[in-house]
């Protein structure tokens, strides 16, 4: 549950946060030990907790996976589809320009990035709590502004030893690609189009070359047990992930170790736990669009081998893509090295008062190596760097909590320090001879002095103090108090600290006497909370000095010299981006839970938001300076129902469904910085499109606007195709002139309009699940609506222009566009709904005799990405779309195949 | 009883921890980085590396926009695809670039990237000036040291080195000498305003600058020499008619005889003061190198010709050379084991002024000027074995001078139109696909300084056999035909002899004929009215300062 720090002793919390099942669980007494900063005693602000019954049963690499479509107004998305593609995750959508958008991650007690989730195994979850709104968020200060998300991995337990084993066996394979010319019908476009035709005689379908079939495994081992003074859980995890693209494959062994003991007659508990895992990753595609741009357009007649030099055939009309077996010949492998411990002490010093003491230590070591031959690098180049991540928290509450007669008071006061050690260094040579021996032998390049090569070290620290006050009053009415400074060294002197207060109150009406008679409602409360929460992410360290670094190589005299210079404007004034939200919502269930219903509604302000503006120089040395100003409003409503149409001891249907309207809007970036005024521009493009053809110039797709949600589409309007005026049977996109000057001119401000958002509108998760005797089958659908993608794959790949160095789409010729302009003719609905997973379960029937040693054993098979439905005509709708990146919106080239995993799980608890 | 005490124990322990925690907290929040340093200088060698030496890393650049010379979209393009010298045409899907080249060349200035991304290049080169000039007077209030003043001298001379190429491109900037400047400071001056300062500042940096040839190695090597401002002057002087003029939208320019400088305590015209400074530079010991490529070797340090180059290393430093690997064809430069991106040639201008006629694509006819085959690959190619470059089909690879246009894309000659840039010998071990290479980048020579003499002579009526003499000493030197000294013939001159050396914007303007109509350059409203001869100012200094948009755009 919630993090380290000691519990107080009521509800262990989260209670009905979950609508989906709404067990409340409050859990008395023990919780007490449990970790978190205490939960307060009742629940008044938007939490919901996901627990194993309620996580994703689908085949899973990362715990995220677990719990994706399952939290209304949780978005969790992979960056693509590779084995290692790394999750994008957001709560209540984008609340800052510049950093610190991904949720606060707390595993055990242990503050962590997304990355940290990676040394969880998912079966050694218990239960992931999401954290939404400021109120609750409050109590982790400047961390956790964008959310929270809390994982509690499985303790051992009083009872007998048990041993647990699953396993799962999984195929995935390509069911989509794009649907090029093939070699046949490229030779024949070419001569009709009277283009130079280099024909090596092959058919290749390039896509296929570089794709496999994969084989993925899951091992898991858990040994636990305990009695009454003290409890184990040991786990041992090892995956084994094939990609789809050659050579991809993630490998990642995790081990989670806790245990506890109470001491002297329950006055003192322990908790020491270690987590930890070694990941390794290959894969031959550094450049996820390079590769897939590649393998599309290659041309169809080239041998899919080597020549008879022993090297790839070049093409020179194509130079922006590569023999796309070449590219496979490149290696990108990352290893991370991930281990965490922590202990607690918790002194229940009275019956009311409770003291805890915890420490962590974290230590990340991610080593990346890649090689690029000599077929797809001028001189092939090695790369191998290291970068460590230290963080080392430790911190000190004291609990008092006591009811008296019908009020419950509970208080906590709390310090808190942590500090990181960032280091890294990194060597990077070329010009290889030889490429047999690639970054296991980087001195087989020469090295370049200068460039490619570093160290670096950051130790940022920061220090909170925390108190808060939570009052109940015959379990109808809460209220919860929360102050929270925190002081941060990446600020300079006078901005380090900021304060974060946030107040919330509940009502429990169902608790009513005038509402105890309605036999038909279990629960109904009211919550609201408003609250202020700090955000430090787009601020790096060192940021508020002039301090000096490398600037530049000098002769001086015949020699070379490193001279020393600012890199950046320094921004002494930098403070606390500060994010205030409100937040009300209504949690209610019916006929004994058959129905539970939760509804939430959120409105947030960033204030003091950081941009990186475009500044003058002079008066500063660069053009971009970071400041706190502008602002942003994050406002949605959130709707989780849960149904159980029936339920017998043989059958039982449960359908849950969530679904998160959200909205935003940038309100405003501009204001004095000293005496100068800063102002963003009007359009700041963030996701372009790349590729032959369109470097520079008119190919920004999605655009940052003032008064605009972040990341909306403006682009030219697009009134047809019209016959070229060079050639009478090609085609070009006709513009409007949206200004109506009689000018075309498709630059900002001119010939452009906002035509759509690139993040969703509406978020809709599902899960049907149904029982029947020992079998079970869940079915997860998840979609998002009221967006767009622009289809920049199209638009390159219907370009007949292209000819001959790129290949075209097989419908290109029919329609004989020969031009590539982007507009918004290409820019389509994104709506679509996903069949996430279905599985198939079998919990097998053991006989007596059996069960003395097999308690449980069970059989699944499971189909993830089942299907979608959509009208988005690319290879699927399901890209970047939460993630405020260069990504955004933009499907160009660089989506990977289209795959489906069939999984054959076994579970078996001894 | 027993736990209360405890518990009372552990509240003041608790107490104490937070009381402790918070006076630790002031310490514990201070950043002390490892991996840099704050700016106190306390010994000269430091403050020579840190404070003068330092400056010289804006010279030359390793990025997009930095850089005197050597990369892309910077000074040097801003100079050269906007004339009739040369053109970047769009190749199908390659080089459209938002249609930037052809923007450029065509003059169509407003919104683009490169313009605002070059101001703020000058601008951070001069804000570095500014800084270091502050740091050698705090050195110098403790450390009193007699090369204090040269290093001033160094540092306003490369200032104002500076400034002159932001004044050449803009036209208007703002004087400011601190690195903190004021929004006052930020008011842009009027052109003639601007380059009298930068004329005073040089003037007054010379007698403490070495006499030094800055492109020889030792200890000049690279730096701003008495001879590397001298040339600069004479540059101003040559363009003072240009410079002085505050209103460039009247078609009227002052006349240079009547534009005074002092010199050498003297008054003079510009004619005579450009001329004054020519001739200091040859008393500084230049010649014509007596082989025209080895200025262009890749090491050619040792040439008597060169000025002021920017020091290449390709094992030393990080500076690049982009030109060489933009422009040649992909499996040209794969000949020669490095890469190309097929961009850059020359215009059918060009091609005539250096004597060709139509369709003769090796450039070897009886008329064409010694240096175009120097200066250019045309025709057939051969890689460093000389054996011949072939296409992916296998036929050879053949560069159509005549097939150029702004845009080739779906010509026959998409890839292979268009006279490639040579000049600079190829460095077969060049790093960075041959953007890094031996040979140091000429931005001042001799050749120039015999060429501006004659031009200013002429200008100053003083046609005849001494101009004639200048003009042919260049032009013999590689065995072309003597020519009389005209305006126009200096003018085809200087790009026979200069072509890829930077310099044809600035003359053409001079010589009025940059918003003449060229090929492929229809003449706009905007040239016509003179509006294109400065480039657009970035809006964030504009709108700070309160200062007015350069006009037209």
């Amino acid at each position: 549950m919630r993090k380290f720090f000691l519990c107080v002793a009521s509800v262990a919390g989260a209670a009905l946060a979950c609508p989906v099942t709404a067990q409340t669980l409050s859990s008395p007494g023990d919780s007490l030990i449990d970790e978190g900063y205490a939960q307060s005693a009742v629940l008044t602000g938007s939490v919901e907790k996901i627990t194993e019954d309620q996580m994703n049963k689908k085949q899973v690499t990362n715990p995220l996976d677990a719990i994706n479509g399952r939290v209304a107004g949780l978005t969790v998305q992979k960056s693509n589809n590779g084995v290692a593609a790394m999750n994008a995750v957001r709560v209540r959508g984008t609340t800052s320009l510049t950093g610190g958008n991904d949720p606060l991650i707390i595993v055990d007690g242990v503050f962590g990035d997304l990355s940290t989730l990676s040394s969880i195994y998912p079966a050694d979850i218990e239960s992931f709590t999401i954290l939404k709104d400021a109120t609750e968020t409050a109590q982790y200060g400047s961390r956790g502004a964008s959310g929270v998300i809390e994982v509690l991995t499985k303790k051992g337990s009083k009872g007998a030893a048990s041993v647990s084993y699953n396993a799962s066996f999984s195929i995935n394979n390509v069911y989509k690609n794009l649907n090029m010319l093939k070699a046949d019908d490229y030779r024949t476009v070419l001569k009709n189009e009277g283009l130079m035709l280099i024909d090596k005689g092959h058919d290749t379908d390039w896509q296929k070359q570089i794709q496999q079939t994969a084989f993925l495994q899951d091992h898991h081992v858990a040994f636990m047990g305990g009695g009454d003074a003290s409890g184990y859980r040991v786990s041992l995890g090892y995956m084994e992930h094939k990609g789809v693209i050659l050579h991809e494959k993630m490998r990642n062994f995790t081990s989670n170790m806790s245990m506890y003991q109470h001491m002297f007659n329950n006055f003192l508990k322990i908790d020491l736990g270690m987590f930890g895992n070694i990941q390794k990753n290959v894969t031959s595609v550094y450049d996820v669009q390079k590769t897939f741009y590649s393998a599309a357009c290659w041309n169809p007649t080239f041998a899919p081998s080597k020549n008879e030099d022993g090297g790839y055939d070049g093409f020179t009309y194509a130079n922006q893509i590569n023999h796309p077996l070449a590219l496979m010949d490149s290696r990108t492998q990352d290893k991370t090295v991930h281990i965490s411990t922590h202990g607690k002490l918790t002194f229940n010093l009275s019956k009311s008062w409770h003291l805890s003491l915890f420490g962590a230590y974290s230590h990340n070591e991610v080593e990346t190596s890649q090689f690029l031959p000599t077929s797809i690098w001028a001189h092939g180049q090695a790369y191998k760097g290291t970068k460590k991540t230290e963080s080392l928290l430790g911190n000190v509450a004291l609990v008092f909590d006591r009811h008296f007669n019908e009020h419950h008071l509970n208080v906590l006061a709390l310090g808190e320090a942590q500090r990181d050690i960032y280091t890294g260094f990194f060597t990077t040579t070329t010009n290889f001879s030889t490429n047999d021996m690639g970054f296991n032998s980087i001195q087989a390049g020469a090295l370049t002095l200068w460039e490619g090569t570093g160290s670096y070290r950051e130790d940022p620290s920061l220090v909170a103090f925390m108190g808060r006050i939570s009052y109940d009053y015959l379990g109808r009415y809460s209220i919860t108090a929360t102050g929270r400074a925190d002081g941060s060294s990446k600020f300079g002197s006078g901005h380090k600290w900021g304060f974060f207060p946030s107040v919330s109150a509940a009502w429990t009406l169902s608790e009513e006497p005038w509402l105890r008679q309605v036999s038909w409602l279990d629960n109904l409360k009211w919550r609201v909370g408003y609250g202020l929460a700090g955000n430090l992410g787009g601020i790096d360290s060192y940021m508020s000095h002039n301090w000096l670094q490398p600037m530049g190589i000098v002769p001086v005299g015949n020699a070379a010299a490193v001279a020393l210079g600012t890199l950046r404007n320094a921004n002494p004034d930098l403070k606390w981006e500060v994010k205030h939200t409100f937040n009300t919502g209504l949690d209610a269930s019916f006929w004994s839970n058959r129905l539970i219903a939760s509804v939430d509604f959120y409105t947030s302000k960033t204030t003091d938001m950081l941009y990186l503006y475009n500044v003058s120089v002079p008066p500063f040395a660069y053009n971009k300076l970071l400041d706190n100003l502008g602002s942003m409003r994050n406002s949605g409503v959130e709707i989780a129902l849960g149904i159980t149409p029936f339920a017998t001891a043989d059958m039982e249907l449960n359908i849950n469904a969530n679904v998160a309207y959200q909205k935003n809007k940038l309100l405003s970036l501009s204001g004095y910085y000293n005496d100068y005024y800063l102002e963003a521009p009007a359009y700041v493009d963030i996701a372009s499109l790349n590729g032959a053809g369109f470097h520079g110039g008119y190919n920004h797709i999605v655009y940052q606007i003032v008064g605009q949600p972040l990341g909306v589409f403006y682009l030219p309007h697009c009134n047809g195709l019209v016959k070229s005026a060079e050639d009478a049977n090609a085609y070009i996109y006709s513009i409007e002139d949206l200004d109506g000057d009689g000018v075309i001119d498709i630059a900002n401000g001119k010939d452009r309009q906002v035509c759509g958002q690139a993040v969703p509108k509406v978020l809709l998760g599902s899960n049907f699940s149904f029982r029947y005797k020992q079998w079970d089958v869940s079915l997860q659908l998840n979609g998002a609506f009221g967006h767009k993608i622009y289809n920049g794959t199209s638009l390159t790949y219907m370009n007949m222009n292209s000819l001959p160095g790129y290949n075209v789409l097989a419908k290109a010729p029919e329609r004989n566009i020969h031009d590539q302009i982007a507009t918004d003719y290409w820019l389509e609905r994104g709506d679509y709904l996903n069949f996430d997973y279905l599985t198939l379960g079998w919990n097998v029937p053991l006989s007596s005799s059996v069960t003395k040693y097999v308690k449980r054993l069970r059989l699944s098979l499971t189909v993830n990405n089942l299907a979608t439905i959509t009208s988005y005509s690319g290879l699927t709708p399901m890209i970047n779309s939460s993630a405020i990146n260069s990504t955004i919106g933009v499907d160009d080239k660089n989506v990977y195949p289209v795959s489906r995993t069939y999984t054959l799980s076994v579970s078996i608890n001894f | 009883m027993k736990t209360k005490n405890i518990m009372i124990l552990c509240r003041l322990l608790c107490c104490c921890c937070v009381l402790g925690l918070a006076a630790a907290c002031t310490d514990f929040l201070d950043e002390k980085p490892s991996d840099r340093v704050d700016g106190d200088i306390n010994n000269i060698n430091d403050l020579y590396l840190n404070a003068v030496a330092a400056r010289y890393a804006d010279v030359g650049g390793h990025a997009n926009s930095q850089g005197l010379q050597g990369t892309g979209r910077g000074v040097y393009d801003l100079n050269t695809f906007t004339t009739d010298e040369a053109i970047v045409p769009t190749r199908g899907s390659d080089w459209y670039d938002g249609r930037l080249w052809q923007d450029l060349y065509q003059h169509k200035f407003a919104g683009l990237d490169p313009i605002g991304d070059t101001w703020n290049y000058l601008m951070k080169a001069i804000m570095g000036c500014n800084g270091s000039l502050e740091q050698i007077d705090r050195f110098g209030k403790t450390h009193p040291d007699a090369r204090l003043e040269a290093y001033r001298a160094e540092v306003r001379g490369l200032r104002a080195m500076f400034y002159f190429y932001a004044i050449d491109l803009y036209g208007r900037v703002p004087l400011f000498t601190s690195s903190a400047p004021s929004v006052a400071d930020l008011k842009l001056r009027n052109r003639s305003e601007a380059i009298k300062y930068v004329v005073d500042e040089l003037q007054q940096a010379i007698p403490d600058l070495s006499e030094a040839h800055s492109n020889v190695r030792g200890e000049y090597y690279g730096r701003f020499t008495s001879p590397v401002a001298c040339f600069l002057l004479a540059k101003i002087f040559l363009n003072s008619e240009v410079y002085c003029d505050d209103d460039w939208t009247d078609g009227t320019r002052p006349d240079g005889k009547n534009i005074k400088w002092t010199v050498g305590g003297n008054v003079m015209n510009s004619w005579e003061a450009c001329q004054y400074y020519c001739g200091r530079i040859t008393a500084a010991g230049y010649e014509l190198e007596v082989v025209f490529e080895n200025n262009f070797l890749v090491h050619n340090e040792a040439s008597i010709e060169n000025i002021f180059t920017i020091p290449m290393d390709k094992y030393l430093f990080q500076n690049q050379y982009c030109y060489l690997f933009r422009s040649r064809h992909y499996n040209h430069a794969a000949a020669m084991g490095l890469n190309g991106e097929n961009g850059p040639c020359a215009t059918l201008d060009a091609l005539r002024i250096f004597g060709l006629k139509e369709g003769d694509i090796e450039g070897t006819g009886p008329d064409v000027d010694p240096r175009f085959v120097k200066t250019y690959y045309s025709g057939q190619v051969f890689d460093l074995n000389n054996k011949q470059v072939l296409l992916d089909d296998g036929t050879p690879l053949v560069y159509e001078p005549w097939a150029v246009a702004c845009d080739v894309s779906s010509t026959p000659y998409e890839k292979t139109a268009g006279a490639r840039m040579k000049k600079y010998e190829v460095d077969p071990n060049g790093t960075k696909d041959g953007n890094q290479s031996d040979n140091d980048i000429v931005l001042f020579r001799y050749a120039d300084v015999l060429l501006m003499q004659c031009e200013a002579m002429l200008r100053n009526g003083q046609a005849g056999a001494e101009a004639d003499f200048l003009l042919n000493s260049v032009r013999s030197r590689v065995g072309a035909p003597d020519r009389t000294a005209t305006l126009e013939n200096v003018l085809n001159e200087r790009l026979l002899e200069l072509a890829w050396e930077g310099w044809r914007r600035n003359d053409m303007i001079r010589f009025n004929v940059y918003g003449e109509e060229y090929w492929e350059h229809p003449r706009s409203s905007a040239d016509i009215k003179g509006y294109t001869t400065v480039f657009p100012i970035p809006g964030e200094i504009l709108s700070l300062s309160g200062s007015e948009q350069n006009p037209g755009y």
